[in-house]
């Protein structure tokens, strides 16, 4: 039978602020030593209480404006209660009731609009490494500020599952609020799938699989449960509402051994931290400073960059930021370039992690402009300017160090091809084209080009030559 | 709402306790009472009244996110839990 799949995401994204949601400690425990991030207060000691860090506000106002989302005037948090050695204080504090992110939604590359239900802040659990015979836990992540994003079940296939995820996560690294490294966790994604027949109104029982980083592995989860419950139904079966793991390893999910009794958080207002009262004036202040989103980049370079190249481009806020530094009649020549090192040039993405200066790549584009530099050259130069030896330096000395300046200089021209026509091997074919034979012409120009050592422009000696043997 | 052995185990796992049967006994008797005092506040007809969060008429209260010297140092705190392991607090096998 064929069936519709429907899926809803629920996305976890770290922000990147100094301190953590309610201490004063390092939000940054990346390299750092197991519990050197902690705190009295994410240790949950008796009497400690917390302390909001006013930057994730912001934060979310941003993270929800890149999603076209209301921010909420009025949100409070919530106790959720549960009893794990990841939480010290035995309940998560989280935004329950009053969220404060409302409805928005996100749009997809493809035109597929996903709307978000709300999002939430709240506080991130410790991790736990599991032995033979016992656990060991690390505080360091404990009330890492976490925003929650739990879209509509708008998703109807694996590919829209895999774009939503990614766009998500475009979203987030442009306005600032996360560093977006998912393969430290940064964000973590979990799918509700469920099926149902063709043309059917009712939703299926769905399954979650939970704690994806990586949008393959959301792609790959999909089109697995999407598999596994097909072929559940048509063999007469029936898919359990159950969590889920996911193997990457094995490309498969399996069902998470879960209690009988449905969970019982026992949400309740936190006590302990006031509720947010954000005046219209604050909020409009704040989103003022969401910076440019990758729709307002397909609005702005639509006609200038092509469509795939942009894309590719955008998976790189700091770069887009750069091109948008660029005078317009340089974008297409320096975005070409960027798109080429990471496409043929086969570069990591940590080779674009510190990026020429605006100034150096509008110099070399308005060189290349100038015809100062031939395309092979322009690249080279804007190669070495990762060099860290040549790194800082401007293009015109660069250029210079490497020797691919092309010559302009019509008298210099002038004198090397004179140099040239007066040779005995060229002779041949200087009459060959005064009697009409047009391709010699290319045979010449070669000629003055290995007299330059190359640094000829090639356009510029061809007008000559043509005026010389006229 | 009525406190029988069943809402006392219920309570018990979700807080990962052991009750013997002897204390579930108690502990029924107990809540049940504590649960009956409370129902008193039942009575009282609270349609038009706000939910109320908070005693205090406080609202937007955040600090600067700067990092702050913390005064108790990592081994201090890690020195609370019953045993630890390559600084991390050690715990019985959790899955």
């Amino acid at each position: 039978m064929k069936y519709t799949p429907t899926i809803g995401i629920e996305c976890h994204v770290q922000l990147c602020t100094k301190t953590k949601l309610f201490s004063e400690v390092d939000n940054d425990a990346r390299g750092k030593e197991p519990n050197s991030c902690v705190s009295p207060v994410d240790y949950a000691l008796p009497g400690m209480l917390p302390r909001l860090n006013g930057e994730a506000v912001r934060l979310c106002i941003l993270a929800g404006r890149a999603m076209n989302c209301e921010i909420n005037a009025i949100s409070r948090f919530d106790r959720k209660h549960y009893f794990y050695p990841d939480s010290p204080k035995g309940y998560q504090i989280t935004q329950f009731y009053q969220p404060i992110i409302g409805a928005g939604f996100v749009e997809l590359p493809s035109g597929t609009r996903v709307r978000i239900n709300h999002a939430h802040l709240e506080g991130d659990a410790g991790k736990l490494t599991h032995f033979d015979t016992y656990s060991l836990v690390d505080f360091n992540r404990v009330d890492t500020p976490l925003i929650e994003i739990v879209s509509e079940p708008d998703i109807h296939s694996a590919h829209d599952a895999h774009d939503y995820a990614k766009e998500l996560w475009r979203l987030m690294c442009h306005a600032g609020i996360t560093y977006g490294d998912l393969y430290n966790g940064n964000m973590r994604f979990d799918v509700n799938v469920s099926i149902a027949p063709e043309g059917s109104d009712e939703l299926g029982t769905r399954a979650e699989v939970k704690n994806l980083n990586s949008f393959r592995s959301v792609e790959r989860a999909v089109e697995y449960e999407i598999k596994r419950q097909s072929k559940l139904l048509d063999a007469g079966e029936k898919v359990v509402q159950e969590t889920r793991g996911w193997n990457d390893a094995t490309g498969e999910t399996t069902g998470q051994r879960s209690k009988e009794e449905a969970k019982d958080y026992r949400y309740m207002p936190e006590p302990d931290l006031p509720p947010l009262h954000l005046s219209n004036e604050f909020i409009e202040t704040e989103s003022k400073k969401l910076p440019m989103m990758p729709r307002d980049y397909r609005e702005k370079f639509g006609g200038i960059i092509k469509e795939d190249i942009l894309e590719i481009l955008l998976d790189y806020p700091s770069l887009m930021i750069k091109l948008n530094e660029i005078d317009e009649k340089y974008i297409t020549l320096v975005s070409n370039l960027f798109a080429s090192v990471l496409l043929a040039e086969e570069k990591s993405a940590e080779y674009l992690n510190d990026l020429p200066t605006s100034k150096q790549l509008s110099d070399l584009a308005e060189m290349n402009d100038k015809k100062e530099l031939s395309s092979t050259a322009t690249k080279e130069v804007f190669l070495k300017m990762f060099d860290p030896q040549m790194k800082g330096k401007d293009a015109k000395a660069i250029a210079k160090e490497l020797g691919v300046i092309q010559e302009n200089d019509l008298g210099a021209l002038e004198a090397i091809v004179d140099t040239v026509l007066k040779k005995p091997e060229t002779q041949k074919a200087q009459e060959d084209f005064r009697n009409g034979e047009e391709k010699v012409i290319g045979f010449l120009v070669g000629q003055v080009m290995k007299e330059s050592h190359g640094k000829a422009n090639p356009s510029a000696v061809q007008e000559i030559l043509r005026k010389k043997l006229s | 709402m009525e406190i029988n052995c069943e809402t006392i185990k219920h309570l018990a796992d979700l807080s990962n306790f052991s009750v013997s049967d002897t204390q579930s006994k108690s502990l029924e008797k107990d809540l049940g009472e504590i649960l009956k005092y409370i129902s008193q506040l039942d009575e009282i007809d609270v349609d038009d009244v706000e939910p109320t969060y908070q005693v205090f008429e406080m609202e937007n209260v955040w600090r600067a996110d700067e990092i702050l010297e913390q005064d108790a140092t990592r081994e201090e705190l890690l020195a609370l839990s019953k045993e630890q392991k390559d600084n991390q607090v050690k715990v019985p096998k959790v899955l």
